[in-house]
């Protein structure tokens, strides 16, 4: 068997398929087949693009429900077990915060805008019925940015496996999932990129199976007067999130790795102990780059 | 709090379970990936009777040496193939049959000469895949120098993945003919010279997933033995003198397996829960338990200690000697038909490293009417105790 490498751009990011097979036939078939079903996935549901999904229901905020398919009415229950098990803090409809928040400005955003976007979010007043979703006001929108990456790797995994390979792994903006060890039993390599240096991993983590997320405060980010905000944006507040710089979670599944590990970023001071209680195997980063968690 | 916790996890992993691009035929039965080789050794040693029970002078039992090979490979897109293969080398003695002894305390007489046997077992299925459809052929011979058996088995399988829930349906048929040793010969002319029976199985069952870490698996079983159901080398004691052991030459058996499957994801570690309930027309009923725990110690270290309870009543001619013959012309002996209890304990730990993976577990069974639910008026001498100690390899590749 050998190792075949497929990199391509999506969702935002640089990502890439490594799969071994007997013959480069079978790799590029099933490369292929998993790459289709990243694309559907991102057409679907981008906020971009006019013809989404997402388009479809932000624009019908304030008026009528919007009928969705099963996948998509996964995706929502899922989200909703997500906000319920995080208290509110993972909240698919807190991307209008963007509108208060430029992070390329270098300026913070008036509180008084900031305000005034916060009354459209809480994904606790969204009508979500399934299959009928419902956005209670004009400007409300929801966003699958959070999570949707993290299911196309397990997406695409599935695709792959069933083309038969068993050796191999899913890579989409640092978020993995492993088909199988490499033929001769031995565990992937897998770097975790330092939240400061980012050329550099922080640390190296053997997987043998299972999926990898790792959620950091460097993906976007603007210092102002010397303090750094970050991305991650507290929905109830509407400001960012510091205490930790990245978190990386194992699981079995990509996407509730990456879950757990937004969810304790956006937790903050108590993201660590969450991170302890939950189980899951995970190393995180604080501010002051230290490391620590079960993984390290 | 930890409580709370837990349940977040499994929350999120019950909703993600549900999607498409996660489950659905994520748990769908597919072929082998790769092939498998499988070698186990097993030694396997009844302890030796307690003089008080047998008349005779040597109390040693028996023992068997077990090598099995597996071989498990794909074969194309939608098919696998499994190869296994058994040989068995058994010696010792074995009870014979049971006399009265002082105050009617039964006396186990083992059978004299040692019994020296070999055994050979061949079993080849063939499974195809076909979406969430898998079907199964199977055949496999035995052969040893008294018993020869042909076996021959379908099953099918369909996965249902919006309730993640499979159903399975299969049926077999087992053909064996005896020649038993020394039959109808000078020095055993009682004994017969060759006999046959035939055996029919159908089961259902079906297994369900209740969330990422839970799984039920329940099946219902009938089968049904025609033919020479007896013993050939066994004796009761009827009225003073011996008889051979003799069976109703039918026999319809009943079983309900259940298994429950839990895996802790906080302790890396799963609990398998099995119970067993099993009835047939000559009256026997039992009830088989067993608990074991999965414990991953990181490294591809596993360790599984588990622990078996088993119950049976009799069969309904069963009698450890009888004092007149029955009407009926039955007439057994054998511990195996007798009521009794056992408890058994085991211990595995194993070693998985770069498609390797090395195991050894050592099993202690014990037999006893004292095990037995409900009362147990004389225990069969010829219980039996036994220990066995397996190694194990395997490599994937």
């Amino acid at each position: 068997m050998q190792l075949y490498r497929f990199p391509f751009k999506a969702m935002g990011g640089p990502c890439e398929l490594r799969l071994y097979a007997e013959n480069e036939v079978r790799a590029s078939s099933a490369a292929a087949d998993a790459r289709q079903r990243i694309t559907q996935l991102e057409q679907r549901y981008s906020r971009y693009q006019p013809d989404s999904l997402t388009t479809q229901i932000n624009m019908a905020a304030g008026d009528k429900p919007v009928k969705v398919d099963t996948e998509t009415a996964g995706l929502l229950d899922y989200a909703d077990q997500a906000y319920i098990q995080s208290d509110g803090l993972f909240d698919i409809t807190s991307g209008v915060l963007r509108r208060a928040w430029d992070f390329r400005s270098g300026h913070l955003p008036e509180q008084q805008l900031l305000d005034s976007v916060l009354q459209l979010v809480g994904w606790d007043r969204v009508e979500w019925q399934s299959p009928f979703i419902r956005l209670p006001d004009r400007g409300m929108e929801i966003d699958f940015g959070g999570f949707v990456k993290e299911y196309a790797v397990d997406a695409a995994a599935r695709v792959c496996r069933e083309a038969g390979i068993a050796h191999g792994l899913i890579e989409m903006g640092g978020d993995i999932q492993i088909l199988g060890p490499h033929p001769d039993g031995s565990a992937w390599q897998v770097g975790i990129q330092h939240p400061r240096k980012l050329d550099r991993p922080v640390a190296t983590i053997a997987l043998e199976s299972g999926g990898l997320a790792t959620s950091g405060d460097y993906e976007r980010y603007m210092l102002v007067d010397g303090e750094r905000y970050a991305h991650l944006l507290n929905p109830a507040t509407g400001w960012p999130v510091n205490s930790l710089a990245g978190v990386s979670v194992k699981a079995e599944q990509t996407l509730i790795a990456g879950t757990v590990s937004t969810i304790a970023m956006l937790k903050g001071e108590a993201g660590r102990a969450w991170l302890a209680q939950l189980g899951l195997p995970h190393l995180w980063v604080d501010a002051d780059i230290q490391v620590g968690g079960s993984l390290s | 709090m930890a409580r709370r916790h837990a349940n977040a996890l499994l929350a999120l992993t019950s909703s993600a379970l549900a999607l498409p691009g996660i489950s659905s035929k994520s748990h769908a039965a597919s072929p082998a990936a790769e092939s498998q080789v499988d070698y186990r050794y097993s030694s396997y040693s009844e302890d030796d009777l307690s003089r008080s029970k047998t008349s005779n002078p040597d109390t040693r039992r028996y023992e068997i040496d077990t090598h099995q090979f597996r071989l498990v490979r794909p074969w194309g897109d939608e098919y696998d193939v499994t190869v296994d293969l058994l040989y068995e080398t058994m010696s010792g003695a074995s009870p014979w049959f049971i006399t009265p002894g002082a105050n009617n305390q039964p006396i186990q007489v083992m059978s004299g000469a040692t019994i020296d046997e070999t055994r050979i077992d061949m079993l080849a299925s063939l499974r195809r895949y076909y979406g969430n459809e898998t079907y199964g052929v199977s055949l496999g011979v035995s052969d040893e120098d008294d018993y020869q058996s042909i076996n021959l088995g379908v099953e099918a399988q369909w996965d249902i993945d919006e309730q993640q829930r499979s159903y399975s349906l299969g049926i077999g048929y087992s053909d064996d003919d005896l020649e038993p040793t020394d039959g109808a010969s000078a020095a055993f002319p009682d004994r017969i010279s060759d006999a046959s029976k035939d055996s029919l199985t159908a089961y259902a069952g079906v297994t369900q997933i209740i969330n990422a870490q839970t799984t039920v698996q329940s099946s219902i079983s009938f089968t049904r033995h025609d033919g020479f159901l007896s013993d050939p080398y066994k004796l009761a004691f009827v009225n003073g003198t011996t008889t051979n052991d003799s069976r109703p030459d039918g026999r319809e058996q009943f079983a309900w397996f259940t298994r429950f499957r839990h895996f802790f994801t906080n302790l890396r570690a799963a609990l398998h829960l099995d119970y067993r309930y099993f009835e047939d027309d000559w009256d026997i009923t039992s009830h088989t338990a067993e608990a074991a725990w999965y414990q991953n110690l990181g490294d591809g270290w596993q360790v599984v200690p588990s622990i078996r309870f088993y119950s049976q009543s009799q069969a309904f001619f069963y009698a450890p000697f009888y004092g007149q013959a029955r009407t009926d012309g039955f007439a057994s002996s054998d511990y195996r038909l007798s009521p009794y209890g056992a408890l058994s304990m085991r211990f595995k730990v194993s070693k998985a490293w770069a498609g390797w993976k090395l195991s050894m577990s050592w099993e202690e069974y014990d037999s006893d009417a004292g095990h037995a639910i409900g009362d147990v008026d004389v225990e069969n001498p010829g219980l039996v105790d036994f220990s066995v100690i397996s190694f194990g390899i395997s490599k994937r590749f």
